[in-house]
């Protein structure tokens, strides 16, 4: 069996030596391409969102859709090929000493569930909680791709999110490992189908919203 | 029980059974020390030398106590003391350079100005770091060539370490002719370091005239990059940039 991929710039070809298996074809953390460099994920909001005091507010974001093909059989995955035809590129949170590098996304920010190229970009569902007693202006969300559950249907694919914020300038993100509307798939993870050991699955931003 | 029995000389029986307790409570604390070091190398050092390091703080340890129970035994330690430091003198000058090494050792250890996988420049070598061991740090080279460096070397001297920081800065000048179109090669140089994937978003890049020079127009080029990324991004960026730019301004 031959596995041959054409597209985004890169061609691929595999010799599969298996018998039996299937391919399975799903979205994966989107922080694979160009290269793996870092687990985070910036995606920055094209307007500044403003949050009232201890309000608990819900919006929705667009994030890339990187592809991941893997081989199954015998109740194992491998990861066969993965790729993407945004471009993605990187950026810097926080202090050139102690910051960290992410994978960057500049997506609208819409209170309803905005319209998707499905082979493109997937919808963020964000739950902020403010549990501050001030108004707080946020800019950007950073994530942690060990913790991405990504769910897909053959018309969206889709992530949930929490954003605590616990200070003006520090707040916890995580992922809900729940669907936005029931039916859909849940992704193989990436991390789990290539067993890497994860240490956490939070983002704690503490360099500014 | 009498424990005032002589034994032999002025030392009782008590004597003897204090000993051997201060023995054993020197091999329990030498091990829990050993132990406890050992996990706080964990992560710094390798396997090998977390045991080295270990090894040597219990046998210190060691003869901390049998120094301590000597006078106890009846033996003057005063003769051993003089005699230890002498030979301690003679050693140490003999090797003066080997103990260094090592004491320079433990303090990369602890300092830790570098790790393994890092890219540093140390005394004009510049390479991957393979290895920081008890005497030597071990660097690979661009070419792939095997250096060994003595700690006191690197301990001494200036160490880069290249990607210390997540992020670092690249720059670059091109020149442009006098007749040359300036602002179309800013624009161009602009549009190459924003398509490309690796260049940082922020903080952001800056592409200014930095000078009108005898024969060319110089355009500064300041981009931040990956740090583990910066050697083939900035390669890479340099040729585009010149191409671009010069192709833009001719037209």
């Amino acid at each position: 069996m031959l596995y041959r991929r054409n597209c985004c710039g890169e061609e691929v070809e595999k010799a599969l030596l298996l018998d039996k298996g299937q391919i399975l074809i799903n979205p994966v953390e989107p922080q694979q391409k160009p290269k793996t460099l870092t687990p985070y994920f910036l995606i920055e909001f094209e307007k500044a969102v403003v949050v009232p005091p201890k309000a608990k507010k819900r919006l929705y974001l667009k994030f890339p859709i990187e592809v991941g093909v893997f081989v199954t059989g015998q109740d194992d995955f491998n990861v066969l090929d993965i790729f993407t035809v945004q471009n993605q590129k990187f950026t810097l949170y926080g202090d050139v000493r102690e910051g960290a590098i992410c994978e960057h996304w500049k997506s609208p920010v819409s209170q309803t569930v905005p319209p998707v190229d499905t082979l493109r970009e997937g919808v963020l569902d964000l739950y902020i909680n403010n549990l501050t007693s001030r108004w707080i202006e946020a800019t950007k969300v950073v994530m942690n791709a060990y913790g991405m559950k990504i769910y897909y249907s053959p018309t969206m694919v889709s992530m949930r999110a929490t954003m605590k914020i616990n200070t003006p300038v520090v707040a916890e993100v995580d992922f809900s490992d729940s669907p936005m509307y029931t039916g859909m798939t849940k992704a193989v993870e990436l991390y789990t189908a290539r067993k890497i050991k994860i240490a956490a699955t939070k983002y704690i931003m503490e360099w500014g919203l | 029980m009498n424990l005032d029995i002589i034994v032999y000389g002025n030392v009782t029986l008590f004597d003897l059974i204090l000993v051997i307790m201060i023995f054993i409570i020197a091999f329990i604390i030498g091990k829990i020390i050993s132990i406890n070091l050992r996990r706080a190398l964990k992560e710094k050092v390798s396997k090998e030398h977390q045991r080295s390091i270990g090894k040597v703080v219990y046998i210190v340890l060691i003869i901390i106590a049998f120094m301590a129970v000597l006078p106890i035994l009846g033996v003057d330690p005063s003769g051993i003391v003089i005699a230890a430091g002498f030979l301690g003198l003679v050693i140490g000058l003999a090797s003066q350079s080997i103990l260094g090494n090592l004491i320079a050792g433990l303090f990369l250890v602890v300092e830790r100005p570098m790790k393994v996988g890092d890219q540093v420049e140390v005394e004009g070598v510049t390479g991957y770091v393979e290895d920081v061991r008890i005497m030597s740090t071990v660097i690979r080279t661009y070419e792939g060539v095997f250096v060994r460096i003595p700690n006191e070397t690197i301990f001494t001297n200036k160490i880069a370490n290249l990607v210390a920081h997540p992020a670092r800065r690249v720059e670059w000048v091109v020149g442009i002719r006098y007749r040359d179109d300036a602002d179309r090669a800013v624009k161009f140089i602009k549009q190459v370091i924003l398509e490309h994937q690796f260049t940082l978003v922020n903080p952001k890049p800056e592409v200014f005239v930095k000078e009108l020079a005898d024969s060319s127009v110089d355009i500064m080029v300041r981009v931040w990059l990956p740090s583990t990324e910066w050697y083939p991004v900035r390669q890479e960026l340099l040729w585009r940039s010149l191409h671009h730019s010069f192709q833009e301004a001719k037209e």
